[in-house]
């Protein structure tokens, strides 16, 4: 899999797919397949205290490459977004000479401090003569006032573009050295000059498309950075498991755009919109709607005006059963219920789904409640045997729960969008997709019965179990978390190969299936060495 | 703030060389952050002969009190054709330019002077795949001969206060029966445009 992180980085990290072996097994078969089942990308969680690591590490990387400074490296990594791939490519291609020109690297030698000048210089952007000890001379060789300078950059970093800062000159791109402009600013606003200070140190997080902030509320001030900018879900040091592509929570196995079409469904209720719009009609006078509770096709309005139901147009009182005096409009009858009739469908359909993945959802929020009574079962426990055990398997156990729950109340979307409406419409003839639909459910059935009875297992009241009765519910939960793991990645593979693989060119990449936990769960060792 | 100091020493420089540039930048009244440009139109272009003004507006502060921005000229001057002009990069309604050097591309170390040439220069090379007005950038592109004939048309009745077009404005509104020194008047503030004129005419 060759895909994990060196553990020697200075920095906080989590592997996202610190795989078990059998794992491994399964996934090999299937692995040189399409995009669609490779295998996630491994991640680093960067906190606010290493984001100076992170990005110097990648700024050592250009010094020792190009033989630049720190300053200069740092102005041609934010040029080029802090890949370091395209600066190694662009050297190659276009020299050295050339990479640095573009990025406002100034090549020439102009660092000596201002020699044979006469004792006061003429600054071309005040005009007046100030003396040498009042003028910077920046790196490009250009000389303006201190106060030139500072103005310059002040209004250089309110107008938000502190990463690179022009020299004043209208025909020199070179980029000034962020340490004087630092002392500048910070002489005449010492709070300008860190937040200059800081808008370059985001600078490695903002322009950096391999990295991205955790979208967390409130911000827990955590970045995420990826090897592979291929979809992927990432789970930041605050627990917030996010997608990196659309940064919304975690969403797989439905793509990201099954995902925002569904949570924009679930808010706007446009179901019961639609729902509305067919078993009601406006009231042509007050245009209040109106639901026609029975009888003939004379509705009445609470305001008096009658009204055709099948047009909606406003009709005097006189009719029969089968007419409305001086009024016909037959024609439409057999359209409206066709309406009237798919609607109805489309809303159960909706329905359906809706109420299961809110099950899931509801039972997914319960579950993480269970956290603290099983801490208390653990204590009870440690108190009545004085002695403390290795509990982790229960407590990963429930982290692992509460990962299937919510693929599980996922699924439910997934299948909402890949057997109806519109996305997948063209692509499957109705035999075709009535044979799959029936394929997933029964493997979406079989891994929701596993997921509910470990569940169950969590939930045993295991306080007041003694020894040989805990060892039975440790090694009946780890026989149906093997179960459910399975099942789930079963699901993975029918979703990925028999469901997404075969559409033609299709924009439904989900994120894999990883269960990242496996190893620190304590759920692999052998029995004998828990109950020691 | 502004730095008055360096507009007052641009202001001097600028009346000493207006024989060779023909640029003139004057105070629109006591105070320094609203001046007039004017600028010839280039030769051998359709704004030639034309005479062409532009308001400027010194920026002053930020947006907001608390900010700490320094106005001209670390900050590009406000320019505006005040003289109607058919151009690509000039709005034919407003006035209001398209040119990088006055928006993120401005340096302090450039002047009135030289920001005014680069308009200038602007009026003498067109770029219609950055308009600002979309219709002259059109009719640019697909009928070129239709665009200097309008572009001549609008220099020979905006830009050009004392020519015989004038008369044949004045003239005509006098057959409709205005006072000539009403009509004279009117259609001076109305910047030439006749239409205009009529409509202030009318309105009383």
């Amino acid at each position: 899999m060759g895909d994990y992180v060196d553990s020697d980085d200075d920095y906080d990290y989590q592997d996202s797919d610190e795989g078990c072996d059998d794992e491994d097994d399964a996934v090999e078969g299937i692995e040189d397949d399409t995009e669609i089942v490779a295998r996630g990308p491994s991640f680093k969680v960067i906190t606010k205290e290493s984001i100076l690591a992170a990005q110097r590490e990648v700024m050592h990387k250009v010094m020792d490459l190009l033989w630049l400074n720190a300053h200069h490296a740092r102005t041609l990594l934010i040029h080029h977004r802090w890949d370091v791939d395209k600066v190694t490519e662009l050297l190659v291609e276009n020299g050295k000479e050339k990479l640095c020109a573009e990025a406002g690297v100034p090549t020439g030698n102009h660092n000596n401090d201002i020699p044979n000048l006469p004792s006061s210089v003429g600054c071309e952007i005040c005009f007046d003569d100030v003396s040498v000890s009042d003028a910077t001379k920046m790196e490009c060789g250009h000389i303006f006032c201190n106060d030139c300078w500072t103005s310059h950059f002040i209004v250089k970093i309110n107008e938000g573009k502190s990463r690179s800062i022009r020299c004043m000159d209208p025909n020199c791109n070179s980029v000034c050295d962020d340490a004087k402009i630092k002392a500048l600013v910070g002489a005449r606003d010492p709070y300008l000059a860190q937040k200059f200070d800081r808008f370059l140190q985001e600078s490695y997080i903002e322009d950096n498309s391999r990295v991205k902030w955790c979208p967390s509320v409130p911000h827990c001030g955590n970045a995420i950075s990826v090897d592979d900018v291929k979809l992927c879900e990432v789970e930041c040091a605050c627990g917030l498991q996010f997608c990196f592509t659309c940064l919304s929570e975690a969403h797989s196995p439905c793509s990201c755009l099954m995902w925002e079409l569904w949570t924009k469904k679930c808010q706007d209720e446009s179901e019961t919109v639609n729902w509305m719009t067919v078993h009601t009609k406006p009231c042509p006078k007050c245009h209040k709607l109106v639901e026609k509770n029975g009888g003939c096709n004379l509705v009445c309005c609470l305001c008096g005006q009658a009204f055709c139901w099948l047009c909606g147009g406003a009709t005097g009182r006189d009719h029969d059963w089968t007419t409305i005096f001086g009024h016909s409009c037959g024609e439409y009858k057999e359209e409206f219920e066709q309406k009237s009739q798919r609607a109805k469908i489309d809303l159960h359909r909706y329905m359906h789904y809706h109420n299961r993945y809110q099950a899931h959802l509801d039972s997914f929020k319960l579950e993480s409640k269970l956290k603290e009574s099983i801490q208390d079962k653990i204590s009870k426990l440690e108190e009545r045997d004085s002695i403390s055990k290795d509990f982790s398997w229960i407590v990963n156990g429930l982290h692992s729960l509460s990962k299937f729950r919510r693929i599980l109340s996922l699924t439910y979307p997934f299948a909402y969008y890949m057997f109806g409406g519109e996305i997948f419409k063209a692509e499957m003839t109705s035999d075709e997709k009535k044979m799959k639909r029936e394929l997933f459910e029964d493997q979406q059935q079989q891994f929701e019965g596993n997921v509910e009875r470990l569940s169950l297992l969590l939930e045993e009241n295991f306080d007041d179990y003694d020894g040989e009765r805990i060892k039975d519910l440790r090694a009946r939960i780890i026989a149906v978390f093997k179960s459910t793991e399975n099942l789930c990645r079963n699901l993975y593979d029918c979703i990925e190969n028999d469901l997404l693989g075969s559409q033609q060119g299709t924009v439904h990449k989900i994120s894999p299936f990883s269960i990242p936990d496996i190893q620190r769960i304590g759920l692999k060792e052998p029995l004998q060495q828990w109950h020691s | 703030m502004i730095d008055f100091a360096r507009v007052q020493k641009e202001l001097q420089e600028c009346s000493r060389d207006i024989e060779s540039s023909g640029i003139k930048v004057s105070p629109k009244s006591d105070s320094l952050a609203r001046l007039t440009g004017t600028i010839p139109g280039p030769i051998g272009t359709p704004y030639e002969g034309g005479t062409f003004q532009i308001d400027i507006t010194l920026p002053v502060m930020g947006k907001f009190e608390w900010e700490l921005k320094d106005g001209y000229p670390f900050e590009p001057p406000k320019m505006q054709f005040a003289t109607k002009v058919w151009h690509p990069n000039i709005s034919s309604q407003s006035g209001a330019i398209c040119l990088d050097i006055l928006k993120d591309q401005w340096s302090p170390a450039l002047t009135l002077k030289t920001a005014l040439l680069s308009v200038q220069a602007l009026l003498s090379a067109p770029e219609p795949d950055d308009p600002q007005d979309a219709v002259v950038a059109q009719q640019y592109l697909r009928d070129y001969q239709t665009f200097v004939g309008t572009a001549r048309y609008w220099t020979e009745t905006f830009a050009k206060p004392s020519s015989l077009g004038v008369e044949e404005k004045v003239s005509k509104l006098v057959e409709m029966g205005f006072p000539e020194v009403l009509v004279r008047s009117t259609l001076e503030s109305a910047g030439g445009d006749e239409n205009l004129a009529l409509e202030k005419l009318c309105s009383g």
